[in-house]
């Protein structure tokens, strides 16, 4: 088995990349799309306030897999940063909901729609904020006992700032992939990509002069982070140039590439602090079956509305 | 060795009041959601057999149910995950540890609810009849599922049948409280549904006649409210006996809960079965919206006997409300209740000597779980009428003192030390204070009280 699946939480940490990487997509495609239909007043920004809230409900749905899966592969760590940041930590459910509440808004009200779409881009920065702030200090034990005793709510480590810019540019260019897709005028978003590309690049140099290393078997993944990002920004280049549909695709499947190396590259520094396995436990069958019966029951969903989208 | 996690402190708020006001919330939403599939659908097909306005009120309470239920329902739910984080990790990293692939499957069950449900009030204006029907039923069983699959899991808190860690999970899933709950959650989920579907129906813009015909079908979807007086007798039946004993007169506040919980269910079900149901009267929409909270009162007393009925455990034999495990209370009553704690005192400035910061770090350990010093269930207050001897006596002799609570987990200096801060606080926190050495009667007290 691949580095870092070759362990004992191998499924369970294949699990947790899986499904935080689709919770990135839609993630992406909420807060990015947020700040585009907050700038913009082209058709497709009109397009993407309507979808926001479902795109945020998919998100919230979808980040409830990552977030169990992160309590067996670091319960210790997640628990103790939670417990740490406390009220902080708290403080993202009530943002989720205004921000949830503020799309609604934005998609019935076009009195409304920009104060509302400001509202709830603010409560996601927040949300990506205080998780950024999360997994930094989940790493951090050294400094959890003295964190504590100051009664701080506020980890300021120096990787915090890069990491949130290397995000960022991402969710930019995840977005634009995802609305792309369903866009009559793609050159707009396609130097969103770009752009996007170009701010993670310069979040992940400044990531990198903070301290950030990759070494040993995670290299190969940032060499195919790398790898597919050239591929995907030469890819939207053809997208603004020409507009074809083909290069929409390439720019998809390396994003996707990248997207999946660069939430293993992520995890890389955390790999070796993977708690051993929790002891036996039953119920693996009920989920294989579960995922194969929904992936069934959500396909059947989308045949069954296919004819409705197209008319 | 215990694990230590850092505790954080809500002033005057007991911990278990933020915790059941996310989960009383999320609770209630959730079981309107799971009804209003079930309602849904039964609506759906009265409107494709020719009962007029039944499709109107389908998209209508639809977009009830996304706006509430996904919103807040959704969120809420992950806002109980938080708070358990905050207010007992180690119950909810036991119970993760146990039952992370049904919890896996019950998001697979989430999931697929949520497309289904989005997929409806996005598509339902350009779905053909039978796929309407069949995606309200997706939506609807999925909703059920979630609520089958998360039942068994907090069902096992009070019944687990077998200790945890072992890998039998479905012996632990279908536990002996698993049916009577959800059958009981189901009943309140449809008359949940039923009530708000009263009110949705009331701001329809329809004329009293055709209001009345369709509260008349949703009356009927409440129906199985009359099973809920034999469904909360089996549940008390199948649950430990002094878990019963503790409800049904073993302490007045429980009792009264339960009395809460009974009555408010009487209320709602008796209107909905005598004067809906029988007498087909006419419910406009103050009066719904009162049932509905009444509902939501029986709901709240209904999960706070849940929670109590646990007591001294947060999972019965697994693990104590103070995150403590039986097994682990020898070793500390050698080593005392805080030698391990790698957490400093957020506050250690406060206390005149060092034996009150022991005190303040033991309070911090085993009482800060389910009490506070000055605000709700404060020990202060609990304790004031003690004299002297008997505090000691009563806090090494604790699960004796009070059945419901868990055996001191400490020792003897540990007592001695919140003793000492107890006293310390009831004279209203002076600059100076004296140490007092423990005397051995209270190691005495702690090896009669044993460690169970």
């Amino acid at each position: 088995m691949m580095w870092p699946f070759d362990g004992d939480s191998g499924g369970v940490l294949a699990l947790y990349l899986a499904t935080l990487a689709v919770h990135a997509v839609f993630a992406s495609y909420v807060v990015a799309g947020s700040a585009y239909a907050l700038v913009r007043r082209d058709a497709t920004a009109h397009a993407v306030r309507t979808r926001l809230p479902f795109m945020l409900g998919c998100a919230i749905t979808a980040g409830v897999a990552p977030l169990l899966f992160v309590q067996l592969l670091h319960q210790r760590r997640f628990y103790t940063a939670h417990l740490l940041l406390g009220p902080r930590a708290l403080a993202i459910v009530p943002a989720l909901i205004v921000g949830f509440y503020a799309l609604y808004l934005a998609k019935a009200s076009d009195r409304w729609h920009r104060a509302a779409l400001a509202s709830a881009l603010a409560c996601f920065m927040f949300v990506a904020w205080s998780w950024s702030e999360l997994h930094e200090l989940m790493q951090a034990d050294p400094e959890w006992s003295a964190f504590y005793a100051a009664g701080d709510r506020f980890y300021t480590d120096a990787q915090l700032a890069p990491r949130l810019v290397v995000l960022a540019g991402a969710m930019a260019t995840i977005f634009a992939a995802v609305a792309a897709w369903f866009a009559a005028e793609r050159r707009p978003l396609a130097i969103v990509a770009l752009a996007g590309r170009a701010v993670s690049v310069a979040g992940a140099l400044w990531l990198w002069h903070a301290g950030f290393t990759v070494d040993g078997p995670a290299r190969g993944w940032l060499d195919l982070l790398a790898a597919a990002a050239v591929i995907d920004s030469i890819a939207w280049l053809v997208v603004a140039w020409r507009d074809q549909p083909s290069a929409l695709m390439v720019a998809t499947a390396a994003g996707a590439a990248a997207l999946l190396a660069a939430v293993v590259v992520r995890e890389a520094p955390r790999v070796a602090l993977i708690e051993p396995a929790h002891g036996p436990s039953g119920g693996v069958i009920a989920f294989a079956i579960a995922v194969v019966l929904g992936a069934a029951a959500i396909a059947w969903v989308i045949r069954a509305i296919a004819p409705s989208r197209r008319r | 060795m215990v694990p230590h996690y850092p505790v954080n402190d809500f002033g005057p708020v007991m911990k278990g009041m933020v915790i059941g006001g996310v989960g009383i919330v999320h609770v209630f939403l959730a079981q309107f959601a799971i009804g209003g599939g079930l309602l849904l659908w039964y609506f759906e097909r009265l409107a494709q057999r020719g009962v007029p306005d039944a499709r109107r009120f389908v998209d209508g309470f639809f977009q009830v149910l996304v706006l509430v239920s996904f919103v807040l329902g959704a969120l809420t739910g992950v806002a109980i995950w938080f708070t358990t984080i905050q207010v007992g990790a180690r119950t909810i990293g036991l119970m993760i540890d146990e039952f992370h692939w049904l919890w896996a499957t019950e998001w697979v069950c989430f999931s697929v609810e949520v497309v289904a449900g989005y997929a409806f009030v996005r598509f339902k204006a350009q779905l053909d009849d039978r796929s309407r029907l069949r995606l309200l039923a997706l939506y609807a069983v999925a909703a059920w599922l979630s609520l089958f699959f998360i039942n068994g899991i907090l069902s096992w808190q009070l019944t687990p049948g077998t200790p945890p860690g072992e890998g039998r999970v479905w012996a632990g899933f279908f536990n002996a409280s698993f049916w009577p709950s959800l059958l009981y959650r189901t009943c309140v989920a449809m008359a949940l549904a039923a009530l708000a579907a009263c009110i949705v129906i009331n701001t329809m813009d329809l004329d009293r006649d055709r209001r009345a015909a369709l509260i008349r079908r949703a009356s009927r979807f409440a129906a199985p409210i009359a099973a809920m007086p034999l469904l909360a007798l089996w549940y008390l039946a199948v649950i430990p006996e002094d878990s019963r004993g503790w409800l049904l007169g073993g302490s007045m506040p429980m009792l009264m809960f339960v009395g809460i919980a009974a009555a408010s269910s009487l209320l709602v079900g008796g209107y909905a079965i005598v004067a809906l149901i029988v007498r087909r009267l006419y419910v406009n929409g103050a009066t719904a919206t009162l049932l509905l909270a009444l509902a939501f009162g029986a709901t709240a007393a209904g999960e706070f006997v849940r929670e109590g009925a646990r007591k001294p455990y947060t999972v019965r034999g697994a693990l104590y409300s103070t995150s403590i495990a039986p097994n682990e209370v020898a070793a500390l009553r050698a080593s005392g209740a805080t030698a391990d704690d790698p957490y400093p005192l957020r506050d250690a400035a406060r206390y005149p000597n060092g034996q009150l910061a022991r005190g303040a770090k033991v309070y911090r350990a085993l009482c800060d779980a389910c009490h506070t010093m000055h605000g709700a269930n404060a020990v202060v207050e609990l304790s004031h009428t003690w004299t002297d001897d008997q505090l000691r006596l009563n806090i090494a002799k604790l699960q004796h003192t009070k059945s419901f609570m868990p055996p001191f987990a400490g020792n003897a200096d540990d007592v001695e030390a919140i003793a000492q801060l107890i006293e310390w606080e009831r004279a209203g926190a002076p600059h100076a204070w004296s140490e007092h050495a423990a005397s051995p009667e209270i190691a005495r007290w702690l090896d009669e009280a044993g460690i169970r």
